[in-house]
């Protein structure tokens, strides 16, 4: 269950640099005496961060000067400790130290430890001294908070109440102060954001006799003004993630606004998407309300805040929309450029040579540039997979089961509208093999095997696809199990003997399930055929792989995109149509004596040992074939929901990367056709699936 | 950067070289009293410079110590400066417990660290805070 935290180095170290620089921007602002409390907290928030993210990657040495640093940061904050030359000097020789050990980490060189506990030292002489000379300094006046305690009988203000605002529910788990993570300090944070009501609750503080001093007992519901951006109170969060349940939601006003005023959302507003390679913070936490129009600037709107002009240099965002807007342009752009193409390639003449030199660097730029915008579209798959540990833990936890999580491939990129859809397919695939594939920890020792069970979930790109792996250690499908619920059930007749790949098929039909008694987690039934379903929606499919006693392997193949398939174009008569490359399992040319023909119209071909039903394209579309003889066309042999089916077409015309335009938004859904492309003549050609085809051909066979 | 350097000198004139042994004297005189320490009468709680997580199990002790004692219990927070959420969380629980019991908790001196570490925990109802702390 260990995540490989070396992948976020480079963006630790990046940020950290970025937050330094921003950091040493607000001392250098810093007023002698009257310090401004927004630079307090900017200043307060880089050595957090810092040390947070130095503590998470085992950089002990920056964490334990950070810490020292925040403590002292700490009383600054709070206004128990003035702002003097001395102390701002101290800041910034402080920042010089931290620069030199990150660097030094960075470069995997050895810290200049007398330096860094020299400075150390100054800095709890600094801390110390404060606490004996000022102890009457406290002045909440000159502190940057204001927080109004909702009382028993009061509430918030009235005027507060008007106003959109945000209800955070933050439930810490027991562990959470044990990692140093402080509520305390977390609400400081969101105190300094705006008017900050908080209401807590106790109900689980034991007696205190039954209080472990290093739990955490407590769980806070908090409001917090609207404007104030999502971003900036998850990051008060970010690093008590894994260590807490939090919400946040939205309220809407309840008078103050006209309706219309917060219901059209402008563009930039409308889920943002994390186009840079930001930790995973902000993606994982499941509903985003819609965030307020202020920049992601975790300082609260103030112009001259430095953190928004330098923190966030290294990244913009963009909405979704204005994405897909611009990946729908180089569509056309793509079209309008094969037609070009084609037109050059009829040109004769002395410049014909040179025009088409010209077209084919823009064919070469084009692709660049439509390679160049899907990237800004995909995100790494670690998004997805980092919800995994935790409900690993929980659920080996409720079952009893020793269980280790292995991550591969996180930062495998795909699209961002697949990595949204694959989320749900993959939770049940888990669920699955820590329910029904890891046996429990006697079983597994009684098998010869370790307590502990290995979940593995791994992806990689293969060709334009992306796979991903979901396998265990567990004790594979129980065919004789699943056989004999299948017997009972009637969809195999008593006599029947089925291959494995069958049998496998079986667990993909709704409703099928041989868990003995439903648990909450799995054994409904309804998990496989939701599971496959949803992959099939994505243009993807799942193959399953067992063996009893060594495990069972889940295999999903997705296209990284769904804007975009690598298609074979056939042709059938004067149409052409795009069979998608991943369906397609080999194309041949057929030998009269390769054909039986069966009862009926149906005819089946022979290959490698099986024997394949034929679909006639032209007969299915309504086309008039080039010729109706088999051996006189091409059969392509392809691949869906586990049939394999021959299509018969006139010829193969090449391979191409097709923009999608999807039929069912443009015109209505046809049973076979999975949507529509732009040829570069300016023609349509249909993009055709599979498994449909397979549907549509057995109905009409059936009719 | 220009006020920087101007100040980097001024700095190591206001600190010659002796000033470093006396620091080191303070922070071990914190370090010392940043114990809870127990105070001569029991019925009487001193609570220390820093009541964090690194003392939480020293001051759980002095607290389970006290919390069912009949007498009126006197919380000395003057000397307070720094109190975490395991600090509170504490303090918490024995208030609450011992007002269950219908024993008293009076609180004496003056933290702001408290006032504000319990207003921003939204525990001042429950430590009693409210009426209590100066008295």
């Amino acid at each position: 269950m260990t995540v490989d935290l070396t992948q976020f180095h480079d963006a630790f170290f990046e940020e950290s640099f970025e937050a330094l620089d921003a950091m040493e921007a607000a001392l250098l602002k810093l007023d002698v005496g009257s310090p401004e409390p927004e630079l307090i907290n900017t200043i307060f928030r880089v050595a957090h961060s810092i040390k947070g993210g130095s503590a998470t990657f085992g950089f002990s040495e920056i964490a334990s000067f950070t810490h020292s640093l925040e403590t002292l940061l700490d009383e600054l904050r709070s206004g128990t400790m003035p702002v003097t030359v001395a102390l701002s000097d101290l800041l910034l020789k402080s920042v010089d130290v931290m620069r030199a050990m990150l660097r030094a980490v960075q470069a995997k060189q050895p810290i200049d430890s007398q330096r860094v506990s020299d400075l150390q030292f100054d800095l709890e002489v600094a801390i110390a001294h404060k606490s004996e000379a000022e102890p009457a300094a406290a002045t909440p006046a000159g502190a940057a908070w204001i927080v109004a305690a909702e009382s028993a009988a009061g509430g918030a203000a009235p005027a507060a109440q008007q106003a959109p605002r945000w209800r955070i529910r933050f439930h810490p788990y027991r562990e959470l102060l044990a990692r140093g993570n402080d509520p305390l300090r977390m609400l400081r944070e969101l105190a300094a954001l705006g008017e900050l009501a908080v209401r807590v609750d106790a109900q689980m503080l034991p007696a205190l006799a039954e209080v472990n001093p290093q739990d955490c007992y407590l769980a806070w519901s908090l409001e917090l003004p609207g404007e104030v951006p999502e971003d900036a109170i998850r990051q008060v969060f970010e690093w008590a993630e894994g260590d807490c349940d939090l919400s946040i939601e939205r309220l809407p006003g309840e008078q103050a606004l006209p309706a219309g005023a917060q219901d059209a959302p402008t563009p930039v507003q409308a889920t943002p998407a994390p186009v840079s390679a930001a930790p995973p913070a902000s993606a994982q936490h499941g509903a985003h309300p819609p965030p307020a129009p202020a920049p992601a600037s975790p300082a609260p709107a103030k112009p001259e805040a430095p953190v928004s002009a330098l923190g966030d240099s290294g990244s913009i965002r963009v909405s979704v929309e204005k994405i897909d807007e611009l990946m729908n342009t180089v569509g056309e752009l793509v079209i309008t450029q094969a037609m070009l193409s084609q037109l050059g390639s009829h040109f004769d003449g002395p410049d014909a040579e040179k025009l088409r030199a010209g077209l084919g660097q823009l064919e070469r730029n084009m692709r660049e540039l439509q390679e160049s915008v899907m990237r800004v579209r995909m995100l790494p798959i670690t998004f997805v997979f980092s919800r995994f540990p935790r409900m690993v833990r929980d659920l080996a936890q409720r079952l009893g089961k020793q269980i280790e999580l292995k991550l591969t491939g996180e930062q495998t990129e795909l699209d961002k509208t697949v990595l949204e859809k694959i989320g749900d397919p993959l939770v049940h695939l888990v669920r699955n093999s820590i329910d029904h594939g890891i046996e429990s920890p006697e079983a597994r020792i009684a098998a010869g095997k370790p307590a502990e069970g290995t979940v593995h979930l791994d992806a990689c790109h293969r060709g334009g696809n992306i796979a991903v792996e979901v396998s265990d250690d567990g004790g594979g499908l129980d065919r004789d199990r699943i056989l004999a619920k299948a017997r009972a059930r009637g969809l195999v007749g008593p006599n029947d003997t089925l291959t494995d790949p069958e049998i496998h098929e079986l667990i993909f039909v709704p409703g099928f399930s041989t868990a003995e008694k439903t648990t909450d987690l799995s054994g409904r039934g309804v998990g496989m055929d939701v599971v496959r379903r949803n992959v099939k929606e994505l243009g993807g499919k799942i193959e399953l792989k067992s063996e009893p006693g060594r495990g069972s392997r889940f295999i999903i193949t997705l296209p990284l995109t769904l804007a975009i398939v690598d298609g074979q174009s056939v042709a059938v008569g004067t149409e052409t149509y795009i069979v998608p490359l991943i369906s397609i399992v080999e194309s041949m040319q057929l030998k009269a004596t390769g054909i039986t023909r069966l009862s009926g119209h149906s005819e089946v071909l022979s290959f490698r040992g099986d024997y394949l039903p034929i679909i006639r394209l032209h007969e299915l579309f309504g086309v008039e074939p080039r010729s109706r003889a088999l051996h006189e066309g091409l059969v392509v042999v392809a691949e869906g929901d586990g049939r394999r089916v021959g299509l018969f077409v006139d010829d193969l015309l090449g391979q191409q990367q097709v923009v999608i335009k999807s039929l069912e938004a443009n015109y209505g859904h046809i049973e076979g056709v999975s949507g529509a492309t732009i040829l570069g003549d300016g023609s349509v050609a249909l993009i055709l699936d599979v498994p449909g085809l397979i549907r549509a051909a057995s109905m009409r066979t059936a009719a | 950067m220009k006020t920087r350097k101007q100040q980097t000198p001024a700095r190591k004139r206001a600190r010659p070289g002796p000033a470093k042994p006396r620091a080191k004297a303070s922070v071990k005189a914190r370090a010392a009293r940043s114990r809870v320490a127990a105070a001569a009468e029991y019925g009487a709680l001193t609570l220390g410079v820093e009541c964090t997580a690194a003392e939480a199990d020293a001051l759980k002790a002095e607290l389970a110590r006290r919390v069912a004692a009949s007498e009126p219990i006197i919380v000395d927070v003057s000397a307070l400066r720094r109190i975490d959420t395991a600090g509170l969380q504490l303090l918490a629980a024995f208030v609450r417990d011992r007002r269950t019991g219908g024993r008293i908790v009076q609180w004496r001196g003056q933290a702001a660290a408290l006032e504000l570490a319990a207003g921003l925990l939204g525990l001042k109802d429950m430590l009693e805070l409210a009426g209590e702390v100066g008295r």
